[in-house]
């Protein structure tokens, strides 16, 4: 695998990409023929999404990682004003009680997927350029927890709980990687326990969730019924499956089954075996990243090739721990296969970046 | 570039990290979908499962001559989603119009809060076809079936009625009820989360229709009994009656009516005992019809004939410790006046000759205290006591009818016995069972259940009885151009409190056959309770009279008998019919435009008999070709000539010999 690496991620990748595709055709079409007449429409779409996305990945493969340095910060101000945008003016596009979306041309973007490859570059210019001083206090925490509060803080606003906590994991995964004391992170922690315990208890729609996922059986007709629902998936697919589009799941009982849950439907229809591929193939790519990591020719490469890792990785994790009911359900897609634009054309890119990394380290 | 070491470590550190939590998801994975699967895949099967339950449509119920008494007809029922309507004013205000409804009552009814609200149940037809177009969400239509009763009722108390799931509740509705419903089906599919049906995977299993049924019942004698019963019971002011109208030879019921009577399209608003079939659930003191079975039983014994003298002592006669009487102070009469005036003293003096074993045998034999074996639900046997244990008295009593109960079916199916030549029938009201593609089920014969009397004395003790409707107690049931026999019955009720007899309470009673040639129907009329008169020959012989005279014509009997019979060799009376298994069954064939001559033979060699009115061509047959036939059948052919003379030529033709 060493020689070939860049061509397991690339599988992988692929694999999965594929694999959304079909589950998505699956999931979403009674969903889609009720909704738009055309049972296609979502599969259509994400095709599209996935054209697009390869079109990203090939573009960042070939763009040297190293020109991310200087526009590190113009990205930064681009993702806070494109997170901005919703906040302060109608172009934001409301879904489900939350403006996440931008409406772009045609295209509706989620400005918090900008943010999260924003962070990661960030981070990574931070930390490998302040390499003597990580450890430090005023130079190694407090600039990326300032930053990274920030774009917290809107995609917060937005209001997309997830999307924040998500960030957030990224900022401690990365600090953790490039040194960062760990006391400092662990007060950091501490010291947002009441903030934390204020967003989440006096959002009514947030508590009912956190009580539906220590019980969801008790609320599954209410707050747990997604949970429950995706439980039911999962267990009446069993080992094997109960066949591809055989699922009964997709049926409304599953809201959103093509999106956030899609996973629960490849629990059901493909059985633990299907569900063992995905988080295999997520390994593979995650292990392929860990190795262009450790093979960067400098600091940024590595750092970089960490956050695409954190960025993949942790949000399947997520992902995978919602459907799963071991984390409480917000609003995550599983990378490659949920449907959804932002998300593919983003992983996609950062796809690309790790392969840039891999590449330019076999330059002589 | 060779990364710093505590670098690479961390990074490494990383990946195990995530690493771990992938283990950690991936076993979450083996609980949910290896370890809970069997309790999960449970809960998914039920919640995504959808049954659909077909009903079976419920079999009609017709009479004998295909008219439907009881059907079921599809109607659709109207229900909301009160909380799916998105304009409750103008859906009410259309619903409002379209039903004939008050708007505020359907507006209130879309307001509720409920999931589901009937708005109308059971509409009519053209309103579902006025609102099936309609595309409103929130609404929707059952489809539902609804048990509707011939209007006004025709034996209700024989059919009863189904209830509102289709279950029989009361009579041939109840007895039958599992020929009648049919089996429901099944449809298997999924439904979403809102609860719609999404797709039919497997037909799962087909719904089977309710056979239907062919009664004994006449629809005509049906209505002209019903009639006259309840003119009496309103003239009598009685508490109620019934009138039983049987073909003697077959045990086939053509009409059972009772009163009080109700309507079964709405059974709930008549009490239980309104729906009582009296006729087959009641018993009853029977009085002095009850002398026509000692007189049968004695004479087959040869212990009296009709020309035997009784002392009739004045109208007093002691037996034991108890002093009997008669209406009238009878000095010497014969047996045949015994039955003419009805005296007890007589039969008590012809019970006394007969012996109480004997006397015991028979009534067993003709079927008391025993059920007749009718096809409906609810029968009583009656009340016989053991011969060996009777008293003197008891005796005496059961010698004119007291001291013993019976039910009415009992009664004239004994007295049928007299009428057909001596056999006991078993009577029957459901004539045939036909699936839902019109193969039959079950034809059902006349089952004989056994010899009774010799024809003899049937022949003799039906003379002795048409003098008792000629000359005697039963004058008000004779018929002008008929021969009639029958019997009176005036019985005091029995105190069912305090023992003993109800004074001024009586049962009156008349039981007849006719023609006494060749008795074509007999009948049996119970009055309950009538108030002013309460002589069986006066308040219940007129209602016989009334009821053979409307139903003899109908039944092809002509009133006057002119005409010279047909002499064809081997010319004989025609016995009941005797139970036979069905095999083989053919179809009549078409005898229209043949000869007499031909026709008879033709007949000889399907072994059906015939019957021949009118000579010259045949221009109409009963039952008409096509018909299925089994060995022994009769059929009515008429000929162009001398039908309209009313000449009766041919009398029940045989060549089966």
């Amino acid at each position: 695998m060493k020689r070939e690496t860049d061509k397991v991620i690339i599988a992988a990748t692929l694999i999965l990409m594929t694999i959304g595709v079909v589950m998505i055709y699956s999931a979403s079409y009674i969903v889609a023929d009720q909704r738009f007449g055309d049972g296609y429409y979502f599969l259509k779409k994400q095709l599209l999404h996935i054209t697009l996305g390869l079109l990203v990945l090939i573009g960042a493969m070939r763009f040297p990682y190293h020109y991310y340095r200087p526009l590190v910060y113009p990205l930064l101000i681009l993702s806070t004003l494109l997170l901005l945008i919703p906040l302060i003016s109608g172009a934001g596009v409301e879904a489900g009680g939350s403006r996440r979306w931008v409406q772009v041309g045609h295209f509706v973007f989620q400005p918090s997927e900008l943010a999260k490859l924003s962070l990661i570059i960030y981070l990574a210019y931070f930390f490998s350029s302040k390499v003597d001083k990580v450890r430090t206090f005023k130079v190694g925490f407090l600039p990326p927890i300032i930053t990274g509060g920030i774009l917290i803080g809107l995609v917060l606003k937005e209001p997309d709980f997830g999307g924040a906590l998500f960030l957030a994991a990224i900022l401690f995964f990365m600090m953790f990687v490039a040194g960062v004391r760990l006391r400092y992170v662990l007060a950091l922690v501490l010291a947002s326990m009441p903030l934390l315990y204020l967003m989440v208890v006096r959002v009514g729609y947030r508590w009912n969730r956190i009580i539906a996922f220590l019980d969801p059986w008790k609320e599954s007709e209410g707050a747990g019924f997604q949970v429950v629902q995706s439980f039911i998936a999962f267990g009446s697919g069993g080992l094997w499956g109960r066949g591809l589009g055989k699922g009964g799941q997709k049926l409304f009982y599953l809201p959103e089954a093509h999106t956030d849950f899609i996973l629960s439907i490849v629990g059901e229809e493909l059985g633990l075996i299907g569900v063992s591929l995905i988080i295999l193939l997520f390994v593979l790519i995650l292990y392929g990243g860990i190795r262009v990591a450790l093979e960067a020719r400098d600091l940024f490469g590595a750092y970089l090739a960490t956050g695409v890792v954190a960025l993949i990785g942790l949000q399947a994790l997520i992902n995978m721990g919602v459907v799963t009911g071991l984390l409480p359900p917000k609003g995550l897609p599983l990378p490659f296969i949920s449907y959804g634009g932002s998300s593919l054309i983003v992983s996609s890119a950062a796809i690309g970046i790790l392969l840039n990394i891999y590449y330019r380290s076999r330059e002589v | 570039m060779s990364l710093p070491k505590g670098l690479r470590i961390r990074i490494s550190l990383s990946f195990f990290l995530l690493l771990l939590l992938f283990s950690l998801v991936f076993a979450r994975f083996i609980q949910l979908q290896v370890l809970e699967s069997g309790t999960l895949k449970e809960i998914a099967e039920r919640q995504h499962r959808k049954v659909l339950f077909v009903k079976p449509r419920r079999g009609t119920i017709y009479d004998r001559k295909g008219r439907e008494l009881a059907m079921s007809i599809e109607t659709f029922s109207i229900y909301a989603h009160p909380e799916r309507v998105k304009d409750r004013g103008r859906l009410a205000r259309t619903l409002s119009r379209v039903l004939g409804e008050r708007y505020g009552k359907v507006k209130k009814a879309l307001s509720r809060k409920t999931s589901f609200v009937w708005i109308k149940r059971e509409l009519p037809d053209r309103t579902f076809k006025a609102l099936r177009g309609l595309k409103e969400e929130g609404i929707g239509f059952v489809k539902e079936s609804k048990r509707v009763y011939a209007d006004p009722p025709l034996a209700p108390h024989v059919i009863g009625f189904a209830g509102v799931d289709s279950q029989g509740l009361e009579g041939i509705e109840l007895f039958y009820d599992s020929y009648l419903r049919g089996k429901g089906g099944r449809l298997y599919g999924y439904r979403d989360a809102r609860g719609r049906e999404i797709l039919f995977s497997n037909p799962g299993r087909e719904a089977t229709q309710g056979y239907d049924l062919v009664l004994t019942i006449d629809s005509t004698v049906q209505s002209v009994a019903q009639k006259a019963l309840k003119r009496a019971v309103e003239e009598y002011r009685a508490r109620g009656g019934f009138v039983i109208v049987m073909d003697p030879k077959t045990g086939e019921i053509l009409a059972m009516a009772n009163e009080p009577s109700f309507d079964p399209n709405d059974f709930s608003r008549a009490s239980p005992s309104m729906w009582r079939n009296r006729a087959v659930t009641d018993i009853f003191e029977p009085g002095s019809t009850f002398k026509v079975f000692l007189a049968a039983a004695a004479m087959e014994e040869g212990k009296v004939k009709p020309s035997s003298r009784f002392y009739g002592e004045k109208g007093a006669y002691r037996v034991a410790d108890r002093v009997f009487h008669d209406y009238k102070r009878f000095r010497w009469l014969s047996f045949t006046e015994v039955l003419q005036y009805s005296s007890n003293i007589g039969a008590i003096k012809v019970g006394r000759i007969l012996g109480r074993e004997r006397l015991y045998r028979y009534l067993r034999v003709f079927g008391f205290g025993s059920r007749t074996g009718i096809d409906l639900p609810g029968e009583a046997q009656g009340i016989l006591r053991n011969g060996r244990a009777w008293t003197d008295v008891d005796l005496a009593s059961i010698s004119f009818g007291q001291g013993v109960s019976v039910t009415g079916i009992q009664l004239l199916t004994a007295f049928s016995a007299i009428a057909n030549g001596g056999y006991l029938v078993r009577p029957f009201v459901v004539k045939r069972i036909v699936a839902p593609d019109g193969r039959v089920v079950k034809e059902v014969t006349p089952y004989i259940r056994r010899r009774v009397i010799s024809e003899e004395t049937a022949r003799v003790l039906s003379g002795m009885l048409k003098k008792v409707v000629d000359e005697g107690t039963g004058r008000k049931a004779s018929l002008e151009g008929y021969t009639v026999a029958g019997k009176t019955g005036t019985a005091q009720k029995v105190d069912h409190v305090r023992g003993g007899y109800l004074k001024d309470r009586y049962i009156s009673s008349f039981m007849g056959f006719a023609p006494v040639e060749d008795p074509r129907i007999s009948i049996l009329v119970v009055i309950d309770e009538p108030r002013g008169s309460f002589y069986g020959g006066d308040v219940a012989a007129p209602v016989f009279r009334e009821i053979a005279g409307k139903i003899l014509p109908y039944l092809g009997v002509d009133p006057l008998y002119r005409g010279r019979p047909l002499r064809v060799r081997g010319v004989r009376r025609v016995e009941p019919v005797r139970a036979s298994v069905v095999r083989d069954r053919k179809a009549i064939p078409s005898f229209i435009g043949k000869g007499v001559r031909e026709v008879l033979r033709q007949a000889w060699d399907l072994s059906l008999e015939v019957k021949v009115v009118g000579y010259g061509r045949a221009v109409s047959q009963d039952p008409p070709p096509g018909t299925s036939f089994k060995r022994g059948d009769t059929v009515t052919v008429f000929f162009d000539e001398g039908i309209e003379k009313r000449t009766r030529i041919g009398d029940n033709v045989s060549l089966n010999e």
